[in-house]
């Protein structure tokens, strides 16, 4: 590729650039360094959402460690990195490629958009809702069922056996989260050089030859944003299990949010619940910023 | 392409318009406080419910007899004031009246940290204490700690609630079974039913049905005293023994049985509902609540109720409660509407539409299942019946119950392993409160 | 500017006929289309139960084919609900925090992936913290927050809020976007004096714009979709928003679903059209590869 092209600007710090940090900064301070600060408080008291926080030290601490729900909790969020990461990560980079190689040059632009639209529905849909809906198709008696029957699988009680919710509830986040790779893919595609695909084409390089000598190294910034950003996304999600399962059955797809809301405002035990995002803030920091050091260095490589 | 200038003065132009908008109207100017001025009323009862009828009514009437006051009527989302109560009422945004779950977790948490209003003075004064029996008195009142049953009154019910078993006449009559007297002739109903592979009794794992079931069973082999300890921590609550055992143990054997399917961990109540008034489950075991549902949308059989079979002890309870918050503006307004919504006249609202009145003209509800309903209840108020719900006792306690009730029917623990997770908590939470 | 070109109209008038051929082409577009229609599938059941009456759904199952169309669902959610209110307290919130958070994260990623300040790692994993934090975890001190300065029940405290957790994202895609900035652009607009300032509005702005069409679209989406801090600092009628509104339907014991998906669907409209509206800029990009 012509190096004039895609040179980076040089690495020469510069003074003037600090200004426009400012405002995020301050807006920054306010909104989320101070709170959590204080949520960091919260986790050393015993408190119930009332009154005065009674401090009890590392108390919240020690018993999370011997919370055996806790632990579930977090066995089941490396499902929800699968199923909210992995998969639409992978299928998203395809989805995006094909719709913007394929379909979008030879049945027309308008035809990508439609589909991509269509991905994305499901981002749009309102989390209560489409827990509801999902919990209709799921039922013993729903459509889900009614198709297996027909295919001489048995009916199932597919949210209800501790071995099948999980699974489940994994599929339920991919279709939430499929949308989202998808749209920023084919937005960064949009930045690719053209005249990169001219040349390779001209070569007779195939499809699959394209997509990874090409596309796949011209959009990693955004596949990295899409990696760390679903990973953290996964850490804590909470809406879509709370609105299909509430974390059973028998805590079988408890994950550590729903686990922490809990404790916040059905056990009204404030101090704990402050101790399970703690600890669940720190975990996700510590991915994330082993993450952004890689990124790093590849940016630096390349 | 634009200029970045212009660019910058629409977004700029945007924003202030944001901001505008966004920063007036946000708080309403408290206009007055004397018998004008306005009164903020807060309730989650869905619209065409009874308890949504019936209030609708006392707004109306306390419209007329204040015609100084605007009434600002709010129907909250269940979810916000379930989640966030004790932010607002700390607040000067709280209302002047509201709907609050009753028990220790609710309405004893708030009562204790000073965020309701003491009325016991009114309720006496105004006579509401002489309309309410003892066993709806006790979810009204709460100790310094926040425990229901004794102390001042921080909160008013007006009507009632309580778990019954519904049954579809059409299919009882088809299949030639009786109304069962008791739990004996319960199980030989469902006997029959299974014989002829009809899943004889609706469930919903997911949810509340369950826990009641089973706590159903348990206060079949209880008595007021295990009640007492249970609800109001008088004594010590054995999780391996009677009644608990035999209400996880008989839970799983109908499960065995087929009584109940083993594929209903993952429903919902809405969805055992929904099943029953589609006609495909010949029982079910609930609460009040359906009572108005059913009535306006089962049109193709008929139906009936008839009390969980042998029981003295049944679930139920008052029903939610008016509460004063300390911070209203306007207590006087709150109080005269408390009065009007137990006016015999609202309270036949009520009774008309499937809900259960504490103080309706009886003579004026004509509806010969309503009236049933309504006598039910009395009976079981009358041998002092009211046994609450099983997930009151200890905050966060609904979703332990939830998972019991799912791995009794799915069959992934047994009944001892149910029990003993249900003791741990209960033990753990029940050492919380009175440990402060 | 003039050395920029639509990247676009540049591949599709490339010689078509080359991707005209071939049978291949028709199944990936079956392929893909049976899977977009898989994806589809619970917008059908949401579709079939909006326009039911409530006694066809509980009778007939959420799954059955309506009766009769009925519209009942969607007149009693406005009206119960008193939706244009909540409509526009969310187009306000949302649009607020969608033009707001993009600015925001343009300075910040102007500073960290052009300026490339020292640390800046450390900046963008700090930024990105508020993204990383569970929102219940912020809730009690931002409820106190509020309480004190007065904004509680305003929609300016949802607006300061969400505009710096979209931020968040925002900063960290447009960083590592701009990190690859082509320096050829930014030494052209040295050369022509342009300051700092003026170089981000007429150089960079321009070049990222289906990046910020993203960010855009991402954030009135996200915001409008949000539910538990509206929940905790909007608490009466005159400032909620839609979701909200939409969850006053879920009662203690029972749901309204009909209403509920009539709700829905109403709910979705807004930000569907939003999304088609903006989407077209997504495609009307100009590339950064073009440059010659």
């Amino acid at each position: 590729m012509p190096s004039s092209t895609l040179s980076r600007v040089q690495a020469r710090p510069s003074r003037g650039y600090w200004w426009y940090l400012l405002p995020g900064a301050i807006a920054f301070t306010v909104v989320v360094a101070v709170p959590f600060a204080a949520n960091i408080y919260l986790s050393l008291t015993k408190w119930s959402g009332i009154g005065d926080p009674r401090f009890v030290g590392l108390d919240n601490y020690t018993r999370l460690l011997h919370d055996e729900v806790f632990w579930t909790s977090f066995r089941n969020t490396a499902a929800m990195v699968i199923a909210m990461v992995v998969v639409p990560t992978l299928a998203g980079l395809v989805l995006a490629a094909t719709l913007f190689d394929v379909i979008g040059r030879r049945f027309g632009p308008k035809a990508a958009s439609f589909l991509r639209a269509t991905f994305y529905l499901p981002q749009v849909l309102p989390v209560v809702v489409a827990g509801i809906l999902w919990g209709w198709l799921l039922r013993p008696d729903g459509a889900v069922n009614a198709f297996a029957e027909a295919i001489g699988l048995g009916a199932h009680d597919w949210l209800g056996d501790p071995g099948t919710a999980l699974p489940m509830v994994m599929l339920v986040m991919i279709w939430v989260q499929i949308g989202y790779p998808v749209v920023i893919f084919m937005a960064a595609l949009q930045r690719v050089d053209p005249d990169l695909y001219e040349a390779a084409e001209i070569d007779g390089a195939s499809w699959w030859h394209r997509f990874t000598a090409i596309t796949l190294p011209q959009i990693r910034p955004e596949t990295f944003v899409v990696t760390l950003t679903c990973t953290i996304a996964a850490l804590k999600v909470f809406g879509p299990v709370w609105a299909l399962t509430r974390g059973g059955p028998n805590n079988a797809t408890t994950v550590p949010s729903y686990f922490a809301y809990n404790a916040f405002f059905n056990k009204l035990q404030v101090g704990y619940g402050a101790a399970v995002a703690t600890a669940l803030t720190l975990l996700i920091v510590a991915i994330s910023i082993g993450f952004l050091k890689a990124q790093g260095r590849v940016e630096e490589a390349s | 392409m634009r200029s970045p200038r212009t660019m910058i003065s629409i977004g700029a132009a945007l924003v202030s318009l944001a901001l505008v908008l966004a920063g007036c109207g946000g708080q309403d100017d408290d206009a007055a406080q004397s018998g004008t001025g306005t009164f903020k009323l807060w309730h989650y009862e869905s619209a065409n419910g009874a308890m949504g009828k019936a209030w609708d009514k006392a707004i109306e009437v306390f419209k007329a007899e204040h015609p100084g006051v605007t009434v600002e009527f709010e129907r909250k989302a269940f979810e916000q004031i379930q989640q966030n109560a004790s932010m607002i009422l700390a607040s000067d945004q709280a209302p002047d009246l509201m709907e609050y779950n009753k028990g220790n977790a609710t309405a004893g948490l708030l009562s204790s940290k000073g965020l309701l209003t003491d009325l016991s003075d009114e309720v006496t004064g105004r006579g509401w204490d002489k309309l309410l029996s003892p066993s709806l008195q006790t979810t009204a009142r709460y100790d310094e700690k926040g425990v229901m049953g004794s102390g001042s009154w921080f909160g008013v019910p007006n009507y009632g609630e309580y778990v019954m078993v519904y049954y579809n006449k059409d299919l009882f009559q088809q299949h030639g079974v009786a109304v069962p007297k008791t739990l004996d002739e319960l199980t030989k109903a469902m006997d029959t039913f299974v014989a002829k592979k009809i899943t004889p009794l609706g469930m919903a794992g997911a949810e509340y049905p369950a826990g009641q079931l089973y706590y159903q069973l348990a206060l079949s082999k209880a008595d007021r005293s295990f009640v007492d300890n249970y609800q109001l921590y008088k004594g010590p609550v054995s999780f391996d023994a009677d009644p608990l055992k035999y209400g996880a143990e008989t839970f799983r054997q109908w499960v065995d049985k087929g009584y109940v399917s083993q594929r209903s961990a993952s429903l919902k109540a809405e969805d055992m509902g929904t099943a029953f008034i589609a006609g495909k489950t010949p029982m079910i075991v609930s609460g009040s609540w359906w009572y108005g549902r059913f009535s306006s949308e089962i049109k193709k059989f008929q139906w009936g109720t008839f009390l969980f079979p042998g029981n003295k002890l049944n679930a139920g309870s008052s029903g939610n409660l008016w509460v004063v918050p300390e911070q209203s503006k306007n207590k006087k307004l709150a109080y005269d509407f408390i009065d009007i919504t137990m006016r015999p006249e609202i309270q036949t609202i009520l009774g008309n539409n499937g809900g259960v009145p504490v103080n309706a003209d009886l003579a004026k509800v004509t509806d010969l299942k309503n009236k049933e309903l309504i006598a039910n209840f009395a009976a079981i108020t009358a041998a002092d019946g009211l046994a609450f719900y099983p997930d009151w006792p200890v905050p966060g306690y609904y979703d332990v119950l939830v998972a019991g009730g799912q791995s009794l029917i799915n069959g992934s623990k047994n009944p001892q392993q149910v029990l003993t997770e249900l003791g741990k908590a209960y033990e753990q939470g029940v050492s919380e409160i009175e440990n402060g | 500017m003039s050395t920029l070109t639509l990247g676009r109209t540049r591949a599709a008038r490339r010689d078509p006929d080359r991707y005209k051929q071939g049978a291949a082409r028709w199944v990936v577009l079956v392929l893909v289309a049976f899977t977009a229609a898989l994806v589809l599938v619970p917008f059908a059941v949401m579709l079939m139960n909006a326009f039911k009456s409530p006694a066809d759904y509980s009778g007939n199952g959420p799954l059955s084919w309506p009766e009769s169309f009925q519209l009942d669902g969607l007149r009693t959610y406005w009206q119960q609900v008193r939706f244009e209110g909540k409509l526009l307290n969310s187009i306000v919130i949302s649009g607020a925090v969608a033009v707001l958070g993009v600015v925001l994260s343009l300075l910040n990623a102007y500073a960290l992936g052009i300026g490339r300040v020292r640390g800046r790692l450390w900046i963008v994993a700090a930024f990105l913290l508020a993204n990383m934090i569970p929102q219940e975890a912020l809730v009690y001190p931002l409820y106190a927050m509020a309480k004190a300065t007065g904004l509680y029940n305003s929609r300016l405290s949802v607006i300061i809020i969400f505009t710096v957790i979209q931020s968040a994202f925002g900063t960290y895609l447009l960083a590592s976007v701009l990190g690859t900035f082509p320096k050829a652009l930014l030494e052209a607009a040295a050369l022509d004096g342009a300051g700092r300032w003026t170089t981000l509005w007429r150089v960079v702005v321009p070049t990222v714009r289906p990046t910020l069409s993203v960010l855009l679209i991402f954030f009135f989406i996200w915001t409008w979709n949000e539910f538990f801090i509206p929940l905790v600092m909007l608490v009466d009628n005159s400032t909620q928003t839609v979701p909200l509104a939409l969850a006053s339907l879920q009662g203690d014991r029972l749901m309204d679903a009909t209403t509920t998906n009539a709700g829905a669907l109403i709910s979705l409209l807004p930000t569907v059209v939003f999304f088609l509206i903006f989407q077209r800029t997504l495609t009307r990009g100009v590339t950064v590869g073009a440059v010659k």
